[in-house]
């Protein structure tokens, strides 16, 4: 750090001059107090001449090598001398100094003298570096141009930005080469281009870098010096690639929001549809459950008086047709609940292995008598296909269904193509069905179709587009609801006037499971019974009372209870009753309730569980006989034998 | 890319840009004498570049066609030495060398020779302060005159063989108050720019001596 008296001398330098004259012949060097000074040299001894050596005496150690250089080459014959170099004064101060020189030749061409002038340049330099390391540090390339002129004088960096080689002075037409074809040039090449400069020169320049091709993006600020009829353009250019892509990004981003949020909110409306489709299925199907349960009660008082009806009175052909015509109308209205129920996946199903291609083919004649003789039956099934496991008696119902929707579909004839297909549904498959292997049991008409409407509400139960009293509007609803309890789907597909293909998917059944053997029917007389002890239970009294009747009328004691409290109660009155028969679905305390406290009291009590639903718990023991509601005094006398046999064996 | 090994050190380009400085100092007294008036040649500065890269620099600067006097060099090292004008100055160039005395017809006609008298000068001067600096002597091919672009002149046309390396000189001619840019190129391959830098390094440890 240099002391204040340095600083002081320092100061009275600034701008220092000083002039040399090397005599090359006489090997002299001559110079003036400027230059004495400069060099911390004696003023008078200089004056008269010092060995030539002291020339680089006080020039920087670093700098010396390359002045002594550039001095031999004035001296074997070059003309311009134009150096920056550092001198060390005596007291540790470093000064930068310009020297400038030229060589006087004699008449043989040979140089005799090297004089030139010095001069301190320190302050100069210091800002230069200041302005040098200010550019490189910041990204910042300067540029001074003016106006007519076909070159810019440009920074180092400023030429690292645009990629082009380091030059002090560049064409224009270089410069804006490198601006993207369409863009406006960075330096104006005619009067139309300075109308559009700003005074403060801002823009922003799309370029493909020289060197390497990368596309940036250049930023210009300045100023323009307006100097007489023209101008002078002062100012720097700076890399915002970063910030240009930042933007267009997020322009980008913001251009598709609203298409964006149109989407999602299409998504959305899609899935609320499909929800509401869902829950209106849903409430349909529990409404329908419920009606078909408490219809299924009134069916079967209807019947077992008609059975009891026939039994009592006397033998006359016109009262037979007249029970005969009333209970095939109850069984009408039976079958009627068994498909509501089927729908609200509520029926009492027994799955089978099933060998789709045999069950379409063994009802062939069924279906061909149904549909009448304009329509004929095509089918296709592939080999080998997979069985699955199904209730035969609704797949039957099923297919005959889609038949005749089929034919309905084409008024004037043509082929119902019915086929089987297997398909493999890998995990997180749209369909919603778990991954496995299904088949698919298709009914393809080529009628009229269906337009979009009709499509998405086809299944709803009482849907039909048949005319008042043709069709009930469950039978496609009845198959979507049998495809759901067997773990399938069924799926239609239909546009206006080009027919439908209606598939029901049933998972293929892979375990090979021996044909459950149906259980025999077991031929007990009544007789062989004998007289038993009954306890029946239902909360519906008309079926209370209708099964008691019924009862009765096999010779058996019936005891009746409303309630499975009541039922409880009796039971322990009664020690002695033989066989409980009880209803599943009452307020309070259901029929699988019922039979689990039996089960303390009576182990040995053989159970009849009568219930029009299929929502018996499967875990319910096996000593327990299911009994279909509703039932006849048939079934009603077959279940009971099945009871005391299961108990005795 | 130019190899580390041949790349010239600081000091070395400097001995080099003042080596070529006296040859240039020499061509300008000779042309001084040749046309009876002022003439003042520097080069400023020197770089070593690829010769691909040397046709892209030289198309950075100049927008023009080109036009240059080219004689080949051979000895410890060889090469080929071109001296290159934007065309737009070639004609002010000849303008200055005759006089501008004469009509622009007779001088299109003398164009050619009065390029390529004043190439011979300025690059025979500069060879030969090379080769009498250096310790060494060259001897020189008779110039030819040839316009182009940057890539034609500095033989790259797409092949491999344009892998030689270029000392590329800035050069600024002042004639009869009119400046004038032009380019001193010299074309060598790797073991003649090795050969080279050795001499120079030779050269330096001559003048510099203990203070290098």
């Amino acid at each position: 750090m240099p002391d204040r008296g340095t600083e002081l001398r320092r100061l009275s330098m600034v701008g220092a001059s000083g002039s040399w004259d090397w005599d090359i012949r006489g090997g002299v060097l001559r110079a003036d107090a400027g230059f004495a000074a400069l060099h911390g040299l004696n003023a008078q001894d200089m004056a008269v001449g010092v060995e030539t050596a002291c020339f680089f005496r006080a020039i920087h150690v670093d700098d010396r090598p390359r002045i002594r250089i550039a001095v031999a080459g004035m001296l074997a014959g070059a003309e311009l001398f134009s150096k920056e170099f550092r001198i060390l004064l005596p007291d540790g101060a470093v000064l930068w100094v310009h020297a400038r020189g030229q060589t006087h030749l004699d008449e043989q061409d040979e140089p005799v003298r090297f004089m030139g002038v010095l001069v301190d340049v320190t302050e100069r330099k210091r800002a230069e570096e200041r302005l040098r390391i200010a550019q490189s540090a910041g990204g910042v390339g300067t540029f001074e141009y003016m106006d007519g002129f076909a070159t810019v004088s440009v920074s180092d960096e400023f030429c690292r930005l645009l990629g082009l080689h380091p030059a002090s002075v560049l064409p224009v037409q270089t410069v804006n080469a490198v601006v993207r074809p369409g863009e406006p040039p960075l330096f104006p090449v005619n009067a139309e281009g300075d109308a559009g400069l700003a005074d403060d020169l801002e823009g922003v320049f799309a370029i493909t870098r020289a060197d390497d091709g990368a596309q940036r993006w250049i930023a210009r600020r300045g100023e323009k010096l307006h100097e007489g009829a023209g101008y002078r353009l002062i100012g720097v250019v700076y890399d915002v690639t970063t910030s240009k892509q930042l933007e267009t990004a997020l322009r980008e981003l913001n251009d598709t929001l609203e298409h964006r949020v149109e989407q999602e909110v299409a998504n959305r409306r899609e899935a609320e549809e499909a929800l509401r489709q869902a829950q209106k299925m849903e409430a349909v199907g529990q409404l329908t459950g419920g009606i078909a349960h408490d219809f299924n009660n009134l069916l079967m008082a209807i019947q077992s008086s008609l059975t009891l009806l026939q039994k009592r009175l006397p033998g006359d052909p016109h009262t037979d047709r007249l029970i005969d015509n009333a209970m095939q109308g109850a069984q009408r209205g039976a079958a009627l609940t068994q498909r509501m129920l089927a729908f609200a996946r509520r029926q009492d199903l027994t799955p089978v292995r099933v060998e789709v291609e045999a069950l379409v083919r063994g009802m062939t004649d069924l279906v061909q008598r149904t549909i009448g003789p304009a329509w004929w039956l095509d089918l296709d099934f592939p080999a080998h296909l997979p069985p699955v496991t199904a209730d035969v008696n609704q797949l039957e119902m099923a297919v005959l269904n889609l038949a005749v929707n089929a034919r309905d579909a084409m008024p004037d004839g043509g082929v119902i193509r019915i086929g089987a297909c297997a398909q493999t549904v890998a995990e997180g498959a749209p369909s919603g069905l778990a991954p496995g292997r299904y088949i698919g049991l298709s009914v393809v008409d080529a009628g009229v179709g269906m337009d979009e409407a009709t499509l998405s509400r086809a299944t709803e139960p009482f849907f039909t587009t048949k005319g008042v009293g043709k069709g009930t509007g469950l039978g496609l609803s009845m198959i979507h609801g049998l495809a759901k309890q067997l773990g399938g789907t069924f799926s239609l597909e239909s546009t206006l006037g080009n027919g439908t293909t209606a598939i029901l998917w049933l998972p293929a059944s892979e375990e090979v499971q021996a044909e459950a053997a149906a259980p025999a029917a077991v031929e007990r007389d009544a007789a062989s019974m004998g007289s038993l002890k009954i306890l029946a239970v239902d909360d519906d009294w008309l079926i209370l009372m209708n099964t008691g009747a019924l009862l009765e009328d096999l010779g058996h004691q019936v005891f009746e209870a409303g309630s499975g409290e009541e039922a409880l109660a009796c039971l322990r009155d009664n020690p002695d009753i033989d066989v409980l028969i009880t209803d599943q679905a009452m307020p309070g305390m259901t029929g699988t309730q019922l039979v689990g406290h039996v089960a303390t009291l009576r182990p040995d009590l053989p159970i009849i569980l009568a219930s029009g639903y299929g929502e018996i718990p499967a875990d319910a023991r096996a000593r327990i006989i299911k009994l279909g509601k509703p039932f006849g005094q048939a079934q009603l006398e077959n279940a009971l034998a099945q009871a005391l046999q299961v108990v005795s064996g | 890319m130019t190899p580390e090994s041949i790349v010239l050190e600081e000091l070395e380009r400097d001995a080099l840009t003042e080596i070529v400085n006296i040859g240039v100092s020499r061509a300008a007294s000779s042309l001084r004498k040749m046309i009876g008036d002022q003439v003042l040649l520097s080069v400023p500065s020197i770089d070593v570049v690829s010769q691909r890269r040397a046709a892209r620099l030289i198309s950075e600067r100049e927008t023009s066609e080109l036009v240059a006097v080219r004689q080949g060099f051979s000895g410890p090292f060889s090469g080929r030495a071109l001296l290159i004008f934007p065309e737009s100055n070639s004609l002010a160039l000849v303008r200055a060398v005759t006089g501008g005395e004469m009509s622009a017809e007779d001088m299109a006609d003398i164009e050619v020779e009065a390029l390529a008298e004043t190439g011979n000068v300025i690059l025979n001067s500069c060879l030969a302060t090379m080769a009498n600096m250096l310790r060494r002597s060259l001897t020189m091919t008779i110039p030819e005159v040839l316009r182009g672009t940057g890539d034609t002149l500095f033989e790259v046309d797409g092949a491999e063989t344009a892998n030689g390396l270029v000392l590329f000189l800035y050069i600024d001619f002042s004639v009869r108050s009119r400046n004038i840019r032009g380019y001193i190129a010299m074309i060598m391959d790797l073991p003649s720019l090795a050969m080279l830098k050795e001499l120079l390094a030779e050269f330096i440890r001559r003048i510099v001596g203990d203070d290098a």
